[in-house]
């Protein structure tokens, strides 16, 4: 069997695995439904798995598949292209993926209908990343929302309903823009493909002028919505804190990077994407700090990680746009890129697990306040977990967050620092280590100290399921921090074509100072805020009123921005 | 051109339709409007050349571009997703706090959580 006869593999067998669910469920015993669940969950999110390692030495030889679904002709058809890109995004989404369905399996929300929403989720990202195709791209995005606001409202709290139901507007209607940006290129290129729309917007005078850049500005700015940077990120915390934990983790690892990966097959070519990419490489770094400070105000501690979402992904924007506007191609880009990557990878690995991690402290400790939560390593004790799994896990990812050698995180934003040495992002993402820093040894206070209340009754037992997916990441999160050079080289082949020339040298003495210096401002600036003045300044910041509108007052405004900065740089 | 201003005209009532109003049914109507909005625009779009329905019996010539229309098909059974999606949320929380203002809605939310 020919590569390509397989290349649906990570789109089709997710979607049959959760119409078996799904059919089960309506016709079969409740027993022999579960059974099924497995059976589904293993053709859905095993068997890819065992497809990327299939494939791995075709792609990772330079080749891509092209192609066209169902054998249409160029020109009407939809064409998908599976190249090293899609293969990373792929394996970035079945990982974590995998894991947070294993951590569901007794932390809730369980059941068939759950499972296969989450399958259905997990076919339309892979899909997003291997289409080429623009309208496709739009298809696909629709369907990672319709299954993530479905999966955010799972639980009975009522504020997952109603952050569901804002997410669901403020991207239901940034969609709408999407395809009034498709409605612009088709009038201007007469075709969909990202290849035959970067071949006529090139032979076009002036590149198809303002209405090219406004389409592209408005899809550009319509996908940011899922990424959220900032001004564009105002859903997120309210979705990402509200959801289930298995949900959190896969939207805050995957669902905010997939949609950048996808943009950037598009952005890469594109006449006008170049100063995109820098306005967004600038927003990026800003998110970074600013969402760290935000996170910096937070009292609830899943709020707090989906603050820290935001500033991680903005390390991501901030090397991804710095990337595509040096150029792909070009040594920087080409070391930007595989930066940017590694750290979304890296990052969904770790914040999957600290989301894990805390969710399963949080429960047990049935309080989620990160000022008065105290002693949730002895609660954990109480409820029968001898070995602290938790909290090492916890650790784990606390130290990769915070980049601290030999974990995952580390590598990954020493590969940003050092791609961006001497421009003024670098000293923006240094703020923002620091702060990140700060933040992580607030949260975790939650577990040292006494409890402030006696344990009168045993928490419920962590389920072993939930170890054993937190043990896997947290795993992970520790071989990929240390072997990471092959990783690092590897994952440059996939994205360029070439390994890199030389080795880089991790534990440098610079950079292992400069990881010194961020932990020692960190934990001075941890201090100073537990001073009376920056409390009371923290509180109010986090008290700033939130409203519906603004979501769209800062989307229209960002579109603007983007719009005109297009315009202006062109 | 005068289509064309029509349908800018009904974008912005939709768009100021989810920002402005307070009651979350009117909110998901007025995502549905700016979404048919922008399926009357692929239409017309689709139309600029041919008159006839791409319909391809024997015998019918001069056709409309069938692209956008195969595309708005797509569209529609989206928008209609998520519509239904949308009314279900609303329903629920409907049955949580008992009103559809998104104002008091948030009050009683942040009450209980």
């Amino acid at each position: 069997m020919k590569p390509e006869d397989l290349l649906f593999a990570p789109v089709v067998l997710p979607l049959i695995g959760a119409a078996l669910v799904i059919a089960a469920k309506a016709f079969l015993s409740r027993k022999v439904v579960k059974i099924v669940e497995y059976i589904g969950a293993f053709l859905g999110l095993g068997l890819p798995l065992m497809f990327f390692a299939i494939i791995y030495p075709t792609i990772s030889n330079g080749v891509v598949i092209y192609g066209i679904i169902g054998g249409w002709h160029e020109s009407v058809g939809i064409t998908y292209q599976f190249d090293g890109l899609a293969w990373l995004v792929n394996i970035l989404t079945y990982s974590v993926c995998a894991a947070a369905w294993i951590y569901s399996l007794d932390a809730g929300p369980e059941g068939p209908s759950f499972t296969s929403v989450f399958l259905i989720l997990t076919a339309a990202l892979s899909a997003t990343i291997i289409t080429s195709d623009i309208f496709n791209l739009f298809v696909c995005l629709e369907i990672v929302g319709i299954s993530s606001y479905i999966l955010v409202a799972s639980t009975d709290k009522p504020g997952a309903s109603l952050a569901a139901f804002n997410y669901l507007i403020i991207s239901a209607s940034a969609m709408v823009f999407f395809l009034i940006g498709v409605y612009g290129l088709y009038r201007i290129t007469g075709t969909l493909s990202y290849q035959g729309i970067t071949e006529t917007l090139q032979t076009l005078p002036d590149h198809g002028g303002t209405s090219a850049i406004i389409s592209v500005a408005l899809i550009i700015a319509s996908t940011i919505i899922r990424v959220a940077i900032m001004p564009f990120s105002g859903w997120l915390p309210d979705a990402h804190a509200l959801a289930p934990h298995a949900v959190s983790a896969v939207l805050s690892g995957v669902l905010i990077k997939v949609p950048l990966f996808a943009l950037s097959r598009v952005l890469s070519f594109i006449p006008s994407g170049a100063s995109a990419g820098q306005l967004l490489g600038y927003a990026g770094a800003l998110t970074a700090v600013l969402a760290v400070i935000l996170a910096l105000c937070q009292n609830d501690a899943k709020r707090l990680l989906a603050y820290h979402s935001i500033s991680q992904i903005g390390y991501v924007v901030c090397a991804w746009g710095t990337a595509i506007h040096v150029g792909v191609a070009s040594s920087q880009g080409e070391a930007l890129m595989t930066a940017a990557f590694l750290h979304a990878f890296y990052h969904a690995l770790f914040k999957g697990l600290l989301f894990l991690s805390v969710g399963t402290t949080v429960d047990r400790a049935k309080n989620r306040d990160v000022y008065t939560l105290r002693g949730a390593a002895s609660i954990l004790r109480a409820s029968g977990e001898r070995i602290p799994v938790t909290l090492i896990t916890f650790l784990i990812g606390a130290l990769a967050i915070t980049a601290i050698p030999p974990f995952n995180g580390y590598i990954s934003k020493n590969a940003i620092s050092y791609a961006l040495d001497g421009t003024i992002l670098y000293y923006l993402l240094f703020v923002a280590g620091v702060g990140t820093v700060a933040s992580f040894i607030k949260l975790s206070r939650i577990y040292w100290q006494k409890p402030n209340e006696m344990i009168s009754t045993k928490p419920q037992p962590v389920p072993i399921t939930a170890h054993i997916s937190q043990l896997g990441l947290a795993l992970i999160c520790l071989i990929s921090g240390v072997i990471a050079t092959p990783i690092y080289a590897n994952t440059k082949n996939l994205l360029t074509g070439e390994y890199p020339q030389y080795v880089t040298n991790w534990y440098s003495p610079a950079t292992l100072m400069k990881t010194a210096v961020i932990v020692m401002l960190g934990a001075g600036l941890y201090l100073l805020t537990t001073t009376k003045i920056i409390s009371r300044l923290l509180k109010k910041l986090r008290e700033l009123p939130s409203h519906f509108e603004s979501l769209f007052i800062y989307f229209s405004i960002g579109t603007a921005m983007l719009v005109g900065w297009m315009l202006w740089f062109k | 051109m005068i289509e064309r201003i029509l349908l800018f005209i009904m974008i912005i009532v939709g768009f100021w339709g989810i920002v402005t109003k307070h009651n979350i049914i009117k909110k998901i109507f007025a995502l549905n409007i700016i979404n048919n909005a922008v399926v009357i625009l692929f239409v017309l779009e689709g139309s600029r050349i041919g008159s006839n329905a791409p319909i391809m019996e024997s015998g019918i010539t001069h056709i409309v571009d069938p692209v956008p229309q195969a595309l708005m098909l797509t569209a529609i059974v989206i928008g209609v997703c998520i519509s239904a999606l949308a009314l279900s949320f609303a329903f629920r929380l409907y049955k949580i706090t008992g009103t559809f203002d998104v104002r008091e809605i948030k009050r009683q939310v942040h009450h209980e959580a």
